[in-house]
């Protein structure tokens, strides 16, 4: 079967073959490594707690950009979601109402973002880096006169606050355990496939359900109904909207405004789920690697999650993995994902990108053999590089929204 | 007969120009109503009011008898009036069905209800003899059948009141017959039709009134059958009606440009453009006449460089530049006129100069070195609004507040002016009225005369035997025929194209019968022919 033919089967044939494919590749490089880590239910787990705040941003951006506005503020809003967050946590007594308030205080940021660029045509750019100067400052003056009254708090933090609590699926993650019983085995694959299923199932917090529930619910939203159809087409062709007239402005604002929400969605996950408590700086960039994982998903939800899965799996390995040799081993799946490009060039006759790859998974190699331990730096930069590799190979299979990041005033005037 | 709309001192200004100066005229109900008018005279705006799109600073509408006031589309489509645009308003991404169910969606439960709008469209389809599978993308589809989804939104909605805007610019001859029986029925069937077009035998052939707007104001309304070709150019633009033959050849023995075996593969490798070579001499033009979707936009595009062939050379002066990006293309002698000036001709939202300057910015004037010199584009720029008549207040309003016409004839003026040594002409005149047309042929031929060769590709049969030294004719990705212009017709021409004329060489003189696959496409092709023919004489 070619490229092509694998191409057109059906979503829910091909997500899992790939997958598989992918744990293939991690048992195969733990199998010569000599690692348990790669798919250890607790890697996996991590991992999936790290990919949240990713998947849930990148699906902020996702709405954002579909209705045809660049979000580079997602990582403003996300950071007045971590203040808002612990606060309505803090204030109400319940972490669902900081989550509610996370997702009020994202919305707000957004609503800032759709005023500037949709009524007031400024750069969409310019007005995303001044929301991500803008958001911090907010959070420490709000800091200020807030969580240093509180026990506990202080300017630069907030007293903690509860988690939204878990679940573990019972049967097959405890009790009998079915599927510990299998990874404990230690078979080759079966074993590492039950282990990365576990992971999943095993302590699974509620926040992350409803993470993970948003991506069908998105694609839903943007594809299947007539909100989502004319959401599109303010991102596609606002013009022709406007001739069967469609309200581009509300589309817009609606966009931008669900966008933020969840961006505040993502920072509340953070606090609640991550850190338990609200900490400055505490997003580290992530608005921008769900970025990444909207480019790299091709705007689309399925896409983003496969993205933020890839992004934030590094970063739970490395939490896991203190020596950081299991980290190092990352460089030789990278090693051989590049093989698999370089293998794909070659059948498409593309010999320049064949040899490119051929390149950096030689280097990557290198890299592998050179050092006993990953670097600290490795896990943060993996998803840049992803997307660098990304567009690099494939960008010709990227496709953003037509009239993204153009500005548009009604009667073209 | 009742009337349909009645527009009552419609008066509408942009900064620095008065688009619509007291217009007064009335469409009764049934009748095809045609609007003529030069570039820049204020039809698109005038339908665009009419449509909701544009507030009218001054003027009452009245539709049905009753006046109205619309804000929006959403008010003139509950009112019945639906609009085709000038430029297409599809989304390409999206597709066939979900353009056309936009802003009137059925659901049921709040999801979008596929079933019931393919049921809808298959029934207005029906009628209309629509063979698009909705399910398509509408990137995948030819000019012509997105000109038909375009119309197909407007009747989906049941609109009765259809405004078309120069719906016939981007057909071909059979198409725009196929068309024209189209509103033939709409019309019997008690529809109300105001059509805009430049080519003038196609308002006589179609219309039963016709509106000459000047200017912005309204000059009279007239009978087509009253008038001839030549009585309406004069009410437009008070001249005659130009045509477009060369004088004598200035054909020289220097070869310019030398295509070789050129082959482009699409998405699925089948060649689109099959083993192509052709070479143009200094002074020559090259008319390439073909049915949309042949090959031709490859063949141009591996031609200008922003598409790798798959085999195939291109030799630009006796030196091969195959290898060359279109940027150095360009600065070694390449012009280029794309056939849709909106997707590769201009950026909308850029100012005037800025446009102007598109792919010669590296260049004295517009440059100084590195720096971009914004008095010499300036400059520049008016120099191309005068010569080239682009009706445009001042070289710093953006693209997108000309008429069609006048940004077609800003991409021609800004190509010609640079003298290029080979210059390959899309669709040069599309959309141009009958007086700029004349002067943008004098461009083209004085170029010829100073020694350019140019391919031209255009619709336009009469055009194309008029500018061209030859014509090649291409069929299915390959140049299937070459003929000598003063002794083609336009009649011959499209059985050739349709590929008619290949399979059977005796029947072209008769042309009573066409052959075999392609039959009902053969006929329109030589009933539309015929008439265009008459026209040109
Ligand atoms: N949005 C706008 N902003 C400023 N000026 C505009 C705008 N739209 C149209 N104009 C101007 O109004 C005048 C009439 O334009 P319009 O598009 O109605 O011409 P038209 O008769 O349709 O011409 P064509 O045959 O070339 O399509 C032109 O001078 C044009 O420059
Ligand atoms: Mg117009």
């Amino acid at each position: 079967m070619n490229f092509a033919q694998f191409q057109k089967l059906p979503a829910y044939l091909r997500w899992p073959v790939l997958a598989f494919v992918g744990i293939l590749v991690l048992s195969i490089v733990q199998f010569f490594t000599d690692q348990q880590l790669l798919t250890s239910t607790t890697t996996i787990q991590t991992a999936l707690k790290w990919a949240m705040p990713i998947l849930i941003a990148g699906l902020g951006g996702l709405f954002a950009e579909r209705c045809g506005v660049v979000h580079i503020g997602l990582e403003g809003m996300m950071i007045l979601g971590t203040w808002c967050g612990a606060w309505g946590a803090l204030q109400f007594g319940s972490p669902w109402w900081g989550l509610v308030s996370g997702i009020v205080g994202g919305a707000l940021g957004g609503l800032l973002h759709a005023i500037a660029t949709v009524a007031f045509s400024v750069d969409h750019i310019v007005s995303g880096v001044a929301i991500n100067i803008l958001a911090p400052g907010t959070a420490r003056y709000l800091s200020e006169r807030v969580f240093t009254q509180m026990d506990g708090g202080s300017i630069s933090q907030s007293p903690r606050v509860e988690s939204l609590g878990d679940f573990t699926w019972p049967i097959l993650a405890k009790g009998p355990d079915l599927l510990g019983k299998v990874e404990r085995l230690d078979w080759f694959l079966i074993s590492d496939l039950f282990g990365v299923l576990r992971g999943l199932l095993f302590q699974m917090t509620y926040l992350t359900a409803i993470g993970l529930a948003l991506v069908p619910i998105s694609a839903f939203l943007l594809n299947k109904t007539k909100f989502g159809l004319r959401l599109r087409i303010a991102g596609e062709k606002p013009l022709a909207g406007e001739s069967l007239g469609i309200n581009i402005y509300r589309q817009k604002f609606l966009g931008v405004i669900i966008s933020g929400g969840l961006a505040g969605l993502a920072g509340s996950f953070i606090v609640l789920e991550l850190a338990g408590l609200y900490r400055q700086n505490q997003t580290t960039g992530r608005g921008f690697i769900a970025l990444a994982a909207l480019i790299f998903g091709n705007w689309k939800a399925r896409g983003v999650l496969t993205g933020a899965v890839l992004f934030g799996y590094p970063f739970g390995l490395s939490l896991r993995d203190l020596e950081g040799t299991a980290t190092r081993s990352l460089l030789l799946v990278i090693a051989i994902a590049l093989l698999a490009v370089v293998v794909w060039a070659l059948s498409e006759k593309n010999k320049a990108d064949a040899i490119l790859a051929g390149a950096v998974a030689a280097g990557s190699l290198l890299f592998f053999f050179g050092t006993e331990t990953a670097p600290k730096w490795l896990p943060g930069t993996m998803p840049y590089v992803l997307v660098l590799l990304v567009l690099v190979f494939a960008s010709q299979r990227l496709r953003m929204p037509a009239a993204v990041g153009l500005p548009y005033r009604k009667g073209g005037s | 007969m009742p009337t349909a709309i009645e527009l009552i001192g419609i008066t509408k200004r942009f900064p620095g120009v008065i688009a619509n100066d007291n217009i007064n005229f009335s469409v009764e109900e049934g009748e095809i109503h045609a609007i003529c008018g030069e570039n820049g005279a204020g039809k698109s705006t005038l339908m665009k009011i009419l449509y909701g799109m544009q507030p009218a600073d001054e003027g009452v509408m009245k539709v049905n008898g009753v006046e109205v006031n619309f804000s929006s589309p959403t008010d003139a489509i509950a009112a019945g009036i639906g609009m085709v645009h000038q430029h297409f308003m599809l989304a390409d991404q999206f597709t066939v069905i979900e353009n056309v169910i936009l802003g009137s969606e059925p659901t049921k439960h709040g999801v979008l209800d596929f079933d019931t709008a393919k049921a809808h469209l298959a029934n207005v389809g029906e009628s209309y003899g629509l063979t698009i599978d909705p399910d398509d993308f509408v990137t995948e589809l030819e000019v012509g059948e997105r000109q038909r989804v375009e119309i197909i939104k407007v009747l989906y909605r049941g609109a009765n009141i259809l405004i078309l805007d120069e719906p016939t610019a981007v057909l071909v001859p059979q198409e725009v017959e196929a068309l024209f029986d189209n509103l033939r029925e709409l019309k019997a069937a008690g529809s109300t039709i105001i059509f805009i077009d430049h080519k003038l035998q196609e308002v006589l052939e179609i219309s039963d009134r016709i509106t000459v707007i000047r200017r912005g104001k309204t000059i009279t309304t007239v009978n087509a059958a009253d008038v001839t070709a030549g009585d309406l150019a004069e009410l437009m633009v008070g001249e005659e009606l130009p045509s477009p033959e060369t004088t004598e050849s200035t054909v020289t023995d220097t070869v310019a440009l030398e295509v070789k075996n050129i082959t482009v593969l699409d998405e699925f490798h089948r060649p689109v453009v099959d083993d192509v070579s052709f070479s143009i001499h200094k002074g020559e033009v090259l008319g390439v006449a073909g049915i949309e979707g042949n090959g031709q936009g490859e063949l141009v595009d591996a031609i200008v460089g922003m598409e790798k062939p798959e085999s195939g050379s291109v030799w630009l002066s006796g030196k091969d530049v195959s290898s060359h990006s279109v940027r150095e293309r360009r600065d070694e002698g390449f012009g280029y006129v794309p056939k849709d000036r909106h997707e590769e001709g201009l950026l909308l939202t850029a100012p005037l100069w800025e446009n102007a300057a598109l792919g010669h910015q590296t260049k004295a004037p517009y440059s100084k070195g590195m720096w971009i010199d914004r008095k010499g584009s300036r400059d520049r720029t008016d120099e191309i609004r005068e010569r080239f008549d682009v009706r445009s207040p001042n070289a710093d309003v953006s693209a997108h507040a000309l008429s069609g016409g006048n940004q077609q004839k800003l991409i021609i003026g800004r190509e010609l002016i640079c003298d290029p040594k080979v210059m390959i002409l899309a669709h040069p005149t599309r959309g141009i009225d009958v007086g700029a047309q004349a002067a943008v042929w004098n461009e083209i031929r004085t170029a010829r005369a100073a020694g350019q060769a140019s391919m031209l590709i255009s619709a336009d049969l009469d055009e194309l035997i008029g500018l061209s030294d030859r014509i090649v004719v291409m069929f299915h990705g390959r140049l299937v025929a070459e003929l000598d212009p003063s002794e083609v017709t336009p009649r011959l021409l499209g059985s050739y194209m349709t590929g008619a004329a290949l399979q059977g060489g005796d029947e072209l003189q008769g042309g009573d019968e066409m052959d075999g696959s392609d039959e009902s496409a053969g006929e329109h092709t030589a009933s539309a022919m015929s008439e265009t023919a008459e026209g040109a004489q």
